[in-house]
């Protein structure tokens, strides 16, 4: 099965949303596999690989599509593309550096 | 015994062992070995237990920074965990090593190769480069060396030997947060200045500190023991007894006290605080009160704002570890802006988030919501017994309009309270005096208010339009421009006369070489990271008020820094 989704962190995938994701993908037994929505089946990469999520360079805004197959394939699609559509949180840095 | 020169960072000395931190040093591999005399499963073996060693490293590092600098900076150690046990990796590295290649030559070919792939791109990905070198060179390390342990010992500063002093080129802010104050006795590093993000977070952590030593310090081996004088801005390879025995780890013991100038006028010396960890060691370092209580702790890392009550403990908790008749605590009500993003605030994306929404600005308006349960719960603390010393300051302050804005709404809290049956009693009122703005219109400010208290480093930042996080910037991010200094002059004569006081809570008021400057400029408050708090006791009793008064009118006279410094007597301090 697969959606089709709008990558919403600011971050695109990037760092912090990259390796939640590839963290997401690991938790489940289904082959999760992810790619610009344009790109056909040729551009499907490995959800559970940060080497591949990270080479995709995907920007918040674009479309991506995601495939997921396997026994947990339904529950893996909800947790991945959940991450995709939600802003990241944030949290603010240290105080050490804040003296006013 | 040999001495290297350069700039002092924290007052204070230690002495240890000399250890080297090259986060990119080379690491060299040994020759290729024949693929036959490989032995594939022992390979295959080293290759898992190097990932386990580094993992491990790399969450406690996580975990470390996470506790000591913030999730956003930790979230990098996530990162390089992923590329650590990135299955694509892991199967080609598998692969290479049953076709008879060593674990460690496995390792650097495939990083290598996701290395230049990504070298290739731009922006964003060529960071990504340096997070995969960062894992392959830990990879090695645990490869190459027995005594290794996930790469730690020469990369992850939170877990450095005790006794070690550290040498770098340069450390990041969040190298430097990183690091153990209890195992780190001190640092040098060949490039930085005295105002750079990692000399003031060294000095917030108490660990000597000389930064900006030059080339020269590359002549030190790791190994050899050595002296780092913040004071003095020495570094003393192979100290002698003499020298040794001069060391002040501690620097001098709390002064419990009140303190006084030789001839008699009071300064009051007290402690900036961010969190409730930091009362404990304000209190035991001899500070007055609190001159900065900042807030922003009870409202980051979470999905909600704090609760009336939440932040009512918060202030009593402050108000009990300073409790004593004159004791002071000074609040600063939320300030936050674009550059430091709370979630639930949806603060707007801004170009240049330091010239934008923030501080009382959001206060008044966006969030005045959040302002009145923070003034609710300040009312409320004022009225218990302890909270008589407490004091109320506005950040970021440009208007008068603002300031009769702010009060107004704290009278209005108050009625609320009265009607509500509430105990409350209205603090002390005040106003930050960080932009060029509130320094000129000091006078009108203190007519409206209790009291005003400098911020330093950002009147520094907005008097002289240089970002105070950008190092290309950082010569002319110095309070002691002359600039800098007629914009302090300007709110402390303001205030002379007056019924108001006036404070300075930025890092120039916890540096004693210049607390006689600022006694004769006329601050009658100077509060800072707790460390230097018996340091700057110390010196006020040493300050002669009328000299003090006849320096700063020096001061004020100069038309360059390099002027200031020489009135100073300070002709070596590197900015």
């Amino acid at each position: 099965m697969e959606r089709t989704v709008t990558v919403e962190p600011e971050a695109g995938l990037h760092a912090r949303p990259a390796s939640k994701l590839v963290q997401t993908a690991n938790r489940f037994d289904a082959d999760v596999s992810i790619g610009r929505a344009d790109a056909g089946d040729e551009g499907l990469v490995r959800a559970d690989s940060m080497l591949s999520v990270s080479g995709l360079n995907v920007e918040h805004g674009e479309s991506v599509r995601v495939v997921a197959e396997g026994p947990d394939d339904e529950a893996a699609l909800d947790a991945v593309c959940d991450l995709l559509t939600s802003p990241v949180e944030e949290s603010s840095d240290d105080d050490a550096e804040d003296a006013p | 015994m040999r001495t290297l020169d350069g700039v002092g960072s924290t007052p204070r000395s230690g002495v240890g062992t000399a250890r080297w931190y090259r986060p990119d040093a080379d690491l060299t591999l040994p020759d290729r070995p024949e693929s036959e005399s490989v032995d594939v499963d022992a390979e295959l073996d080293r290759y898992e237990s190097a990932r386990e060693a580094v993992r491990s490293a790399l969450r406690e590092a996580r975990d470390r920074t996470a506790e000591r600098v913030g999730e956003e900076e930790a979230a990098v150690f996530e990162a390089h965990e992923g590329f650590l046990d990135d299955p694509t990796i892991i199967e080609d590295v598998e692969a290479a090593i049953r076709e008879g290649t060593p674990a460690e030559h496995a390792v650097a070919d495939r990083f290598d190769e996701a290395v230049a792939q990504f070298e290739e791109m731009e922006g964003r990905m060529a960071e990504r480069a340096d997070d995969l070198r960062d894992v392959r060179d830990r990879l090695l390390r645990a490869l190459l060396d027995a005594d290794d342990d996930g790469g730690r010992v020469a990369t992850d500063l939170a877990t450095l030997p005790e006794g070690t002093i550290l040498l770098a080129e340069r450390l990041t802010p969040s190298d430097t947060a990183a690091l153990d104050p209890d195992a780190v006795a001190g640092i040098a590093t060949v490039e930085g200045g005295r105002t750079s993000h990692a000399a003031i977070i060294a000095r917030s952590l108490a660990i000597p500190a000389v930064v900006g030593v030059g080339e020269a310090l590359e002549s030190v081996a790791d190994g050899e023991t050595v002296l780092v004088d913040g004071e003095a801005g020495e570094v003393v390879v192979d100290p002698d007894e003499e020298r040794r025995e001069a060391v002040r780890e501690a620097g001098p013991d709390a002064i419990r006290e009140r303190v006084e100038t030789s001839d008699g006028r009071p300064v009051e010396v007290a402690a900036n605080v961010g969190g409730e960890a930091e009362l404990g060691p304000a209190v035991e370092r001899g500070a007055d009160g609190i001159g900065l209580f900042r807030t922003e702790f009870l409202f980051v890392d979470r999905e909600t704002p704090p609760t009336e009550d939440e932040q009512y403990e918060a202030v009593r908790a402050a108000l009990s570890a300073f409790d004593g008749p004159d004791d002071r605590v000074v609040v600063r009500t939320l300030d936050v802006g674009g550059d430091k993003p709370v979630p639930y605030l949806d603060l707007p994306d801004e170009e240049n988030p330091f010239l934008g929404r923030r501080g009382i600005r959001l206060s008044l308006d966006e969030h005045a919501d959040l302002f009145e349960t923070q003034l609710r719960a300040l009312l409320r603390a004022a009225a218990t017994d302890e909270g008589d010393g407490l004091a109320v300051m506005f950040p970021l302050v440009t208007r008068v309009e603002e300031v009769e804005r702010a009060v107004a709404r704290v009278e209005a809290v108050a009625a609320d309270l009265a009607s509500e049956g509430v105990d409350h009693a209205v603090p002390e009122l005040g106003a930050m005096v960080e932009t060029p703005a509130a320094a000129f219109l000091a006078d009108a400010l203190a007519e409206r208010l209790d009291f005003l208290s400098v911020g330093t480093n950002d009147l520094a930042q907005y008097v002289m339009a240089a970002d105070r996080g950008n190092d290309a910037v950082a010569d002319y991010h110095d309070p002691l421009h002359p600039a800098v200094l007629r914009a302090l002059d300007r709110t402390t004569a303001a205030v002379e006369g007056t019924d108001a006081w006036v404070g300075m809570c930025g890092e120039m008021a916890g540096d004693p070489a210049l607390t006689e400057l600022l006694v004769g400029l006329g601050f009658d408050e100077l509060s800072m990271s707790a460390v230097t708090v018996p340091d700057v006791k110390a010196r006020v009793r040493e300050v002669d008020a009328d000299a003090a008064r006849s320096l700063a009118s020096d001061a004020l006279a100069c038309e360059t820094r390099a002027e200031v410094l020489d009135v100073l007597g300070l002709d070596d301090r590197a900015a």
